[in-house]
């Protein structure tokens, strides 16, 4: 059996190439590295170019309610969109004028939702078994987070306001199909979706 | 040197966070991952960037709650060269939908023009399972092709509100989610 000396130890060394760099020089490019980290996170959300609002933008008239074709390959108006589903978008702007949004909202599954420009979901009403189908909410300007936040979990939508906290946005009604034999039915359901210009 | 590491780190490390996610952003449940604030206006910084940089738009999660896999069961990536099959049990109370799509989101080309099962669409086993088959031949029963891409996204949404919040305070899952078996390879 061999026994190896204290002497024969070796202690870690560093690379040549790390040696040269004090320690005081790597702190710095660590805490550089972490204000990138930090500035990069936060400034994709208003710099990125592909946000859901932009990618429709062009393609929806303003505080108009439009039914989507249906996804299909190449045809997808958003990534990751559930495919068995039809949808009506309106874009709106509350610049000028409040908006009047109805729906129906008729099986389990359908949903309203109003989004901001960076895809923040501020409402939301879903089907509701047993309940009124029919919902009605105004749209005005105004209202910081804080103030519109707890309106997203209001129990019912009958003739509600809610504040947005962006002048503009989007507002979605998801009809999911539930076949080809109630294709006509569903589409026909949401075409009673609107987004309606209110004076104020 | 310090450049690189100042840039490369710092770059590297926000890219990383925005794109996969972290614990600190994300939850995952075995190949099931899920961002628990999306689409909520006090969102984290990571799950906002996400949303955007991906043009996603998620309904609020004090509503459903959507699930993204790109591995099966055992760890290996989801293609179109294997076969798999996925039993959805227990999301009776809600609507779900299981979609299929390629890496970048995009719905995958197929004859029978089916992209998805919904808890409406989908044909159940007598004991209320619902067992999906994904590959690129057909089958009877509930098939999903994902022939013609090579990487596969597998989108799970589930409606139930009090699954959403449970999950968005940080408690364990319920309810198991479907696991994905890869039954052969071609």
């Amino acid at each position: 059996m061999s026994l190896i000396s204290v002497h024969q130890i070796r202690k870690p060394t560093l690379p040549r190439w790390l040696r040269g760099v004090g320690w005081r020089t790597l702190a710095a490019a660590v805490l550089l590295a972490g204000i990138i980290h930090i500035c990069a996170t936060l400034a994709v959300p208003m710099l990125g170019p592909g946000t859901a609002f932009a990618k429709l933008r062009q393609a929806l008239p303003v505080n108009q309610m439009v039914i989507l074709a249906p996804p299909a390959p190449g045809k997808e108006a958003l990534p990751f969109l559930t495919p068995d589903a039809l949808y009506a978008i309106c874009r709106y702007d509350l610049a000028r004028e409040s908006l009047l949004i109805t729906a129906t909202l008729a099986h389990v599954g359908w949903a309203l939702s109003l989004h901001t420009p960076q895809g923040d979901n501020f409402y939301v009403m879903p089907a509701q078994p047993l309940r009124r189908n029919e919902v009605s909410l105004t749209l005005v300007p105004g209202g910081d987070k804080l103030e519109f936040a707890p309106s997203a979990r209001r129990a019912s939508a009958g003739d509600t306001t809610i504040a947005a906290p962006t002048s503009e946005g989007l507002i979605m009604v998801r009809a999911p199909l539930k076949g080809l034999a109630w294709r006509a039915e569903s589409e026909a359901l949401l075409r009673r979706a609107s987004c309606a210009p209110v004076r104020r | 040197m310090f450049a690189a590491v100042a840039l490369g780190g710092g770059l590297g490390s926000a890219w990383y966070m925005i794109e996969a996610g972290s614990r600190l952003s994300t939850r995952s449940f075995g190949p099931w991952t899920t961002w628990p604030a999306a689409g909520r206006p006090e969102a984290d910084p990571y799950t906002r960037a996400h949303m955007v940089r991906n043009a996603l738009l998620p309904l609020a999660s004090t509503l459903e709650v959507t699930y993204q896999a790109r591995t099966d069961n055992r760890g290996g990536k989801i293609t179109s060269a294997c076969d798999y099959t996925i039993v959805v049990e227990g999301f009776d109370a809600g609507w779900w939908s299981l979609a299929a799509f390629d890496a970048r989101g995009r719905l995958i080309h197929n004859g029978a023009e089916r992209y998805a099962f919904t808890s409406d669409t989908v044909m159940r086993e007598a004991d209320g399972r619902a067992v999906i088959s994904l590959g690129r031949d057909a089958r009877p029963g509930n098939w999903l092709p994902i022939g013609g891409a090579s990487r596969i996204t597998l989108v799970l949404t589930v409606q139930d509100a009090a699954l959403a919040a449970a999950l968005y305070e940080g408690a364990d899952m319920a309810k198991p989610l479907p696991p994905i078996e890869r039954v052969q390879c071609h």
